[in-house]
């Protein structure tokens, strides 16, 4: 049924033109009222919502209408790939290899689940990894998916992009932890894109139970496509009181891809939601990101790395919400550009008029690695209490002839002292990580992208 | 006799971007396990000598020659160069943020040993080693590479490089400038302890003042003004210099040119 339905939505005037109230509706197919309700309300968003422009500030230096071509892409739909490994991509399988070190993986294929696996043990104690369709779907658990996807995090109303999300996302990942249960293994999630001149959306709800402790390894990855192609994202993560979540996505989608991502984390009283952002691949790649600091003692460390060559483009968009006091939020985005790549950074610190005693820190660094890479990078507080400790900083730097001469003057060849510098540069975000197979996978990329200079 | 370990003839060099002519026919010869110190007043070229003998791209070389034990060396890389036995003590070190001296040090070693795979327990011994040597406290080598260091301790680094890479031919670049009379001290010890270990190491002190050869000595002294050397001899006439400063060469190459 939901093949040959939403093979009719496949819309060759593009995605934005031939949208419809239908499209959003057909995508809801086996869905229970619920959901169409909310999907359709999605589309509503959307419709009355205007394109973002270079003029709006949050897009000032990425622009869309040369960047994203939706109107040349078909709506992605279901893939048809087995729940077997042997069926998979060489890719998926090969990122695999090394996250053997688990509580639970998903495979997702063009946004499609095709393979869940989760710990017997923590099956028993109530948690839950499943398909975010599964979850919408079944009686017995959607009370909570009925709740929280995408009423309170990244929302319909939070802009155009979360709307045609939330309108069109084709499946996605729903964990939940119960209350004081820790899993102390990552969830890992493999999400891989194989069709080209597609738009393909999918999403993903963590809800983290009062004292609940989780670590989700979000790996979004592809081929090389031959043509545009936009993948979107969302991230809702829920953690509730004194709940402890670590959220990392590494995006090692192929050129071509125009990658979004767009991240919420609600971190209720005394609760922890720390995220690790690692842009390395697509031809553009966009992640917004808002912490919300919702109740007192609440915290997130915000990290981001990035290394882009070529023609890359990566745009970080955060935000920091104190809205409870005595909130901590600490961010540091660094990354290293080379070739023609460009990065753009906008992040701000809001501290709300009732958030007195925030701890409230932001600071990008840039390295370039060439005379033609670029960086823009836009700190910002707006802080409406008096009595708070905030900074913010950004650099960019270059790696420059006089560095790279000392390092050669000690006998190190050229690339090599480059990889030392800018692993050193970057070092700083890795150290902070202690994940198993993370830092290798960063490192190795990082690496075959400098043995092409 | 051997045949000299360094030797330069009519060596000439301009800035590489700029019509700026610095080296204007340098001659020089070392022969293995001298201490020459270059003397100089400010803008006669004698950092510049040291950058181009270590290869710094800001340099172009437009005549006259340089051969390290008999090899030309102007063609080859600055990490060639390091790895044939030349070290460049910097004036102004470089910070590397997030590379410890450890990691930094092993790389260059790596580099130098070839295919061959560097042993960690040797170059962990040989690194300690070298800092008991140099009276250095052992957490110095997981510091970040020059990140925050202060002046001394910049130059105490550039010396443990030193040691640790163990040059037949150490070119030291103004290594005296920005210290205090300990900080001298500590690092002019650093190179007589380094020069007891291994006499056939070859120093080519780069100099602005006299106060340095108080605690290196040098075999020889050699004046540059304005891109020539002048003049050479032995210890006293850095103290010839100490009293009567480069006026009398300024004046004879000023009324040559003029």
């Amino acid at each position: 049924m939901s093949a040959s339905t939403e093979t009719t939505i496949a819309l060759n005037e593009g995605v934005t033109e031939a949208l419809s109230r239908e499209a959003a509706t057909a995508r809801s197919a086996g869905e229970p009222e619920w959901m169409r309700e909310r999907r359709v309300h999605a589309f509503d968003v959307y419709a009355r919502t205007p394109m973002p422009t270079r003029r709006l500030e949050e897009w000032r230096y990425t622009d869309l209408g040369e960047k994203l071509d939706l109107a040349s892409l078909s709506l992605g739909t279901r893939s048809e790939v087995a729940d077997d490994p042997s069926a998979w991509p060489a890719g998926v399988r090969a990122t695999m290899e090394e996250d053997w070190d688990a509580a639970a993986h998903v495979v997702l294929i063009d946004g499609t689940v095709v393979h869940v696996d989760l710990d017997e043990a923590l099956a028993g104690k109530g948690v839950v990894v499943t398909s975010l369709r599964d979850a919408v779907n079944d009686e017995e658990t959607w009370e909570d998916a009925k709740q929280y996807l995408a009423t309170q995090a990244v929302k319909p109303e939070r802009g155009k992009f979360a709307a045609l999300n939330c309108a069109l996302y084709l499946d996605g990942v729903y964990v939940y932890v119960p209350r004081g249960v820790h899993v102390d293994l990552p969830v890992r999630v493999t999400r891989w894109i194989s069709t080209s001149a597609a738009a393909h959306f999918d999403r993903a709800l963590i809800l983290a139970g009062e004292t609940s402790k989780v670590t989700y390894i979000d790996e979004v990855l592809s081929d090389d496509l031959d043509t545009h192609t936009f993948a979107s994202n969302a991230i809702e993560v829920i953690a509730k009181d004194g709940a402890s979540v670590q959220f990392v996505q590494m995006q090692r989608l192929g050129r071509n891809v125009f990658a979004h991502s767009q991240q919420r984390t609600l971190a209720h009283r005394d609760a922890t939601a720390n995220t690790l952002n690692v842009a390395l691949g697509a031809t553009t790649s966009r992640v917004d990101l808002n912490a919300q600091m919702l109740g007192p003692g609440s915290s997130s460390e915000m990290l981001g790395l990035y290394f882009g060559d070529g023609d890359q483009h990566f745009d970080h968009n955060t935000s920091q919400d104190h809205v409870s006091p005595h909130a901590f939020s600490d961010l540091l985005y660094k990354g290293a550009l080379d070739g023609d790549a460009k990065a753009v950074f906008r992040g701000i610190i809001r501290v709300h008029p009732k958030a007195q005693q925030s701890d409230a820190y932001q600071t990008n660094r840039n390295l370039l690695l060439s005379e033609t890479a670029s960086a823009d990078t836009l700190p910002n507080l707006e802080i409406a209490a008096d009595d708070v400790k905030c900074s913010h900083g950004a650099t960019v730097g270059q790696l420059d002839e006089e560095s790279l001469f000392y390092l050669m003057s000690r006998g190190i060849p050229q690339e090599k002292a480059e990889r030392l510098v800018v692993m050193g540069f970057l070092g700083e975000i890795l150290l902070k990580v202690s994940l198993g197979g993370v830092i290798e996978k960063i490192t190795r990329e990082i690496e075959r992208k400098l043995a092409h200079v | 006799m051997s045949a000299p370990i360094l030797k330069i003839e009519n060596l000439q060099a301009k800035v590489a971007d700029e019509d700026l002519q610095i080296l204007r026919g340098v001659d020089l010869e070392l022969n293995a396990g001298e201490i020459h110190a270059i003397m100089g007043p400010n803008g006669s070229g004698k950092s510049t000598l040291a950058k181009v003998l270590a290869g710094h791209p800001g340099y172009e070389v437009t005549g006259g020659t340089a051969t390290f034990e008999g090899e030309d060396i102007l063609e080859a890389e600055p990490d060639e160069r390091s790895q044939a036995g030349i070290f460049l003590a910097f004036q102004y070190p470089v910070d590397i943020p997030g590379v410890s001296i450890a990691n930094f040090l092993r790389t260059a070693l790596q580099a130098h040993a070839g295919d061959e795979e560097l042993d960690l327990f040797e170059f962990q011994d040989l690194l300690m080693e070298k800092m008991d040597l140099l009276d250095m406290d052992p957490s110095f080598a997981e510091r970040p590479v020059n990140d925050g260091f202060s002046g001394g301790e910049k130059k105490r680094n550039e010396i443990l490089q030193m040691a640790c890479l163990q040059p037949k031919l150490a070119l030291m670049d103004e290594t005296d400038s920005g210290l205090d009379i300990d900080a001298l001290q500590i690092v002019a010890n650093g190179v007589n302890k380094l020069r007891e270990d291994n006499p056939e190491m070859t120093v080519l002190l780069i100099t602005h003042y006299q106060r340095l050869l108080n605690y290196i000595e040098p075999d020889f002294v050699h004046v540059i003004v304005q891109g020539r050397i002048v003049e050479s001899g032995g210890p006293e006439l850095a103290l010839r210099l100490e009293d009567e400063g480069y006026a009398t060469w300024q004046s004879e190459v000023t009324e040559e040119v003029g």
